[in-house]
């Protein structure tokens, strides 16, 4: 019962974001289980987008297709985005708790449950001619996200319009430096690991 | 005794199995289509090398780094005998029924000097693009000079031009075009008379935008010393039943290797897809230097990169791919020019100075006839040719949409779909895919409509009941006095 609320609370957050994200901050109605199931659930979404959107618009190579990349594509990038909000906005005055900054996103992310569900079923009825419906959808969705995220990154770490935009821009050039400080520390660990092997080998083939 | 025995049926069926799957006719190549993704896959062998033709097999004296060729309707082949200056016509049982070595030009012994190209007109005039002698030769068919039309005159071209022609077609109004070795301007075109009347067809000016960005920061005494930007030259053309002329050109950068050129010199090639004709999908890419055009619309490329030949139906869908580089039968050194008559393929190989010709297998025969239907738009006889090619080649695309087309004409939506969403034709399943909704729609509509009406419905009464229920409980609070 109590997750029927919580469920019925996200649908809230999206149709009232301003009411919504505020009291999911200050009345502690945001649940961090519910924000992971909606990430979870856009995750099956897009599996199932990849697999079951109509052939009309469906230009997937079918043999291409795995859903663990999925991981990389919606997984990653959205704990790439919390932990860069976070490291940004605790530098720039942000009152959001990294806990707050993961519900928030998480709870921006329904209305990519929402329509694209309706949109894989419509996919499968339309013709070419109506495809430009389901891109429609498809930017509805992707514009009511970035809506929500736009509202929640505002109203957590009580920030003006200006600066939240710019927070979120910063946001996606530090997820960048993220990314090469990532790729850089693999690369140095391979380098360490293959130099080790090297010297083991050679001592080895000495002895 | 049991382990003996089993050791010996073992042996037996290690025999048997490894007689049995006898290779049917060993290939010196493999054959393969593109799929929709953009993959090769292995297809059955269209064309199998039925023998090779050399001068001494003929007879005659060998053939010199012969250039061209062209297989006239009556079944001739004229084959363009550079080195020795010579037009040697075969007749189909690859007899030589002629050769021309020279010919009288107005009272004096005239002959050829390096010729690149051959023609021959419905007529049966012969036409020869003399290039080292700067002329293109018309000659009867029994090899008698009519007259040679020289180099262009005209303002457009610069005073220190340099006319080799290199290729030659004549359309069925008698217009005559050439391709000439360092032109950039398009195809050469002559009226019937012989008199240039302009270029036709010139392709874009393609460039680096590299090489452009040093151009713009470098002086001019610098600019003058690179490399200009000129448009790509044709290298070889053909022209179809229809008066359009095909070309190609061996560039590597371009997308657009084959052409088909109207009158205009409009490009009116139907590309299908993303690629046009463009050969392998490699970064090696192909590079066309000979093409032929057979009946249908379909055309067959050369390739000097792989020395492969492709073969295109009108759509530009690829059909097969035959022949490469090697020392076998069936491959080659280094192949010149390509042509075709019914159900065989030839390809003159300069180096060795030797004709492979090709004969259709099971499956390329299939793939004709079924193409040739469908491309005149019989989709209900092609789509059982089509069925015995997936038979043949389950992974053939082509005909998947063969089948789907004819499918949806004969009102099997569902099955169109079906066979349309295997061939990767969007367009036409989505045609499909109307139809059967409608049809769908028309089946069932009573159903669904009564489903939804009565849903309503019972929604309704229950949320009427809940409030009945919900008023009786409130007014049991109010008598309770809560």
């Amino acid at each position: 019962m109590q997750f029927l609320k919580d469920a019925k609370y996200t649908l809230h957050v999206a149709f009232h974001p301003f009411d919504g994200f505020w009291d999911l901050k200050y009345e502690n109605k945001g649940k961090l289980r519910i924000a992971l199931a909606i990430l979870f659930g856009v995750t099956v979404m897009m599996i199932l987008k990849r697999q079951y959107a109509g052939y009309v618009v469906n230009y997937n190579y079918p043999l291409d297709l795995n859903s663990i990349d999925e991981l990389k594509y919606i997984v990653l990038p959205f704990l790439l985005w919390c932990v860069a909000n976070w490291s940004l906005t605790t530098l720039m005055d942000g009152e959001g708790k990294f806990k707050e900054i993961v519900i928030a996103t998480g709870y921006a992310m329904l209305p990519l449950i929402l329509i694209y569900l309706p949109n894989i079923l419509l996919s499968n009825v339309i013709t070419l001619r109506e495809a430009s419906f389901y891109f429609l959808l498809e930017s509805v969705a992707t514009l009511w996200f970035v809506w929500l995220l736009f509202i929640g990154t505002m109203t957590v770490h009580q920030y003006t319009v200006m600066k939240t935009i710019m927070t979120m821009l910063l946001t996606v050039v530090v997820m960048g430096i993220i990314i090469f400080l990532g790729l850089l520390f693999f690369s140095l660990i391979q380098q360490i690991v293959s130099f080790v092997y090297t010297i083991y080998q050679e001592l080895s083939l000495r002895a | 005794m049991i382990i003996k025995r089993s050791i010996l049926i073992l042996a037996a069926a290690l025999i048997i199995a490894s007689l049995s799957p006898k290779p049917a006719h060993a290939s010196p190549y493999e054959g393969y289509t593109y799929s929709y993704w953009g993959e090769a896959v292995q297809s059955p062998i269209a064309y199998l090398p039925s023998r090779t033709i050399t001068g001494q097999e003929i007879g005659i004296e060998p053939l010199a780094t012969p250039n061209d060729m062209f297989a006239a309707p009556d079944g001739n082949l004229y084959v363009l005998d550079s080195g020795n200056g010579r037009i040697v016509v075969l007749n189909s049982e690859w007899k030589a029924i002629r050769q021309i070595q020279g010919f009288d030009n107005n009272g004096k012994q005239d002959s050829f000097n390096k010729p690149e190209g051959i023609f021959v007109s419905g007529a049966g005039h012969i036409y020869v693009a003399d290039t080292e002698n700067k002329r293109v030769v018309v000659l009867d068919s029994s090899g008698a000079f009519i007259r040679e039309i020289g180099a262009p005159k005209s303002e457009v071209l610069s005073d220190n031009f340099e006319y080799f022609p290199r290729k030659v077609i004549v359309d069925k109004a008698g217009r005559i075009y050439v391709v000439a070795r360092g032109v950039f301007d398009g195809i050469i075109e002559f009226d019937s008379v012989g008199d240039f009347t302009g270029f036709i067809g010139t392709n874009p000016v393609q460039f680096d935008p590299v090489d452009l960005f040093w151009k713009t920061v470098s002086t001019k005494e610098q600019r003058e010393k690179m490399i200009r930007f000129v448009p790509i030259e044709f290298n070889n053309v053909d022209v179809d039943a229809d008066g359009f002329i095909f070309t190609t050109t061996a560039d590597k950068q371009t997308l657009v290797p084959v052409k088909r050129l109207n009158p205009s010199g409009i490009d009116v090639l139907r590309i299908n897809g993303e690629w046009g004709p463009i050969g392998d999908y490699s970064r090696d890419r192909s590079a066309f230097i000979d093409i032929d055009v057979s009946g249908n619309g379909v055309y067959r490329t050369l390739d000097s990169t792989r020395g492969r030949v492709f073969t295109y139906n009108e759509d530009g869908n690829l059909l097969y791919v035959i022949g490469q580089y090697g020392n076998q039968l069936g491959t080659f050194k280094n192949p010149v020019a390509i042509e075709s008559f019914g159900n065989r393929i030839f390809v003159l190989d300069r180096d060795l100075g030797m004709i492979t010709e090709f004969s259709a297998t099971k499956f390329g025969s299939l793939v004709n006839e079924a193409n040739g239907l469908y491309s005149i738009g019989k989709h209900n006889d092609a789509a059982k040719l089509w069925q015995q090619v997936l038979k043949l080649d389950a992974n053939y695309e082509m005909a998947y949409v063969g089948i789907g087309k004819s499918m949806l004409r004969q009102g099997e939506y569902k099955q169109a779909m079906t066979y349309l969403k295997l061939g990767n034709d969007r367009e036409y399943y989505s045609k499909a895919l109307t139809k059967f909704r409608r049809e769908y729609m028309r089946e069932y509509f009573g159903t669904y409509m009564t489903i939804v009406i009565a849903l309503i419905l019972i929604v309704m009464a229950v949320r009427r009941g809940m409030r009945v229920r919900k008023e009786g409980m409130k007014q049991d609070a109010v008598s309770q006095g809560r």
